[in-house]
């Protein structure tokens, strides 16, 4: 699974840090993330999607 | 942070113990002893890199753990056990080969269980836990 993270944080001027204060986990999480080298749950997708105002589907691509 | 702490102390335990084993040892040192103390030292220095990870993260207002630690930690818990199964059947094999004090062999069993949890939790925590 890869994900639009980076881009649309970049898009939203959003810092990995405040990313991760608005989705209520550590930096670290958003830095496995971005490296596609953690796979969120259902309820982190959804949350990091509605920061992005944008679908699940739209963040996250399923191979 | 009550979490920390709790690390913090029993960190501080095992040193305690250590350095009273160090003192009855009366400088007599063999080999295995030298490498239970190189464990020890690896295993509270990594128990005290977590806890001060866990205090870092509770200072910048950051949650202590959250979905992704507790995923590390129970893949961690379930692979070290596993492994652990079979140190110990090589720890009975080697024991039964080896003129070994029992209690040098439960020893070398728990540092071990401590040093593979530890390998396990490196590994995981930066190559990340993907749902394969």
């Amino acid at each position: 699974m890869n994900n639009r993270i980076k881009e649309l944080r970049a898009r939203y001027n959003l810092t990995q840090d405040d990313l991760a204060k608005r989705v209520n986990v550590r930096r670290e999480t958003i830095v496995f993330l971005e490296k596609n080298k953690y796979n969120p749950s259902l309820k982190l997708a959804h949350d990091i999607a509605s920061v992005f105002e944008s679908r699940i589907e739209d963040v996250f691509i399923f191979d | 942070m009550k979490k920390a702490v709790i690390i913090f102390i029993v960190a501080a335990l095992v040193i305690a113990a250590a350095i009273l084993w160090l003192m009855s040892s009366s400088g007599n040192f063999k080999p295995s002893d030298i490498t239970s103390y190189a464990v020890i030292i690896l295993v509270v220095g990594f128990a005290l890199f977590i806890g001060f990870k866990k205090l870092s993260s509770a200072r910048k207002g950051e949650p202590v753990e959250d979905e992704m630690s507790k995923k590390v930690m129970r893949k961690t818990a379930a692979y070290s056990y596993y492994i652990s199964l079979y140190l110990w059947l090589a720890l009975m094999y080697i024991s039964d080969k080896v003129d070994y004090e029992v209690h040098t062999v439960i020893g070398a069993g728990i540092l071990g269980m401590a040093l593979v949890f530890t390998i396990c939790w490196l590994v995981f925590n930066f190559r990340g836990v993907r749902n394969e």
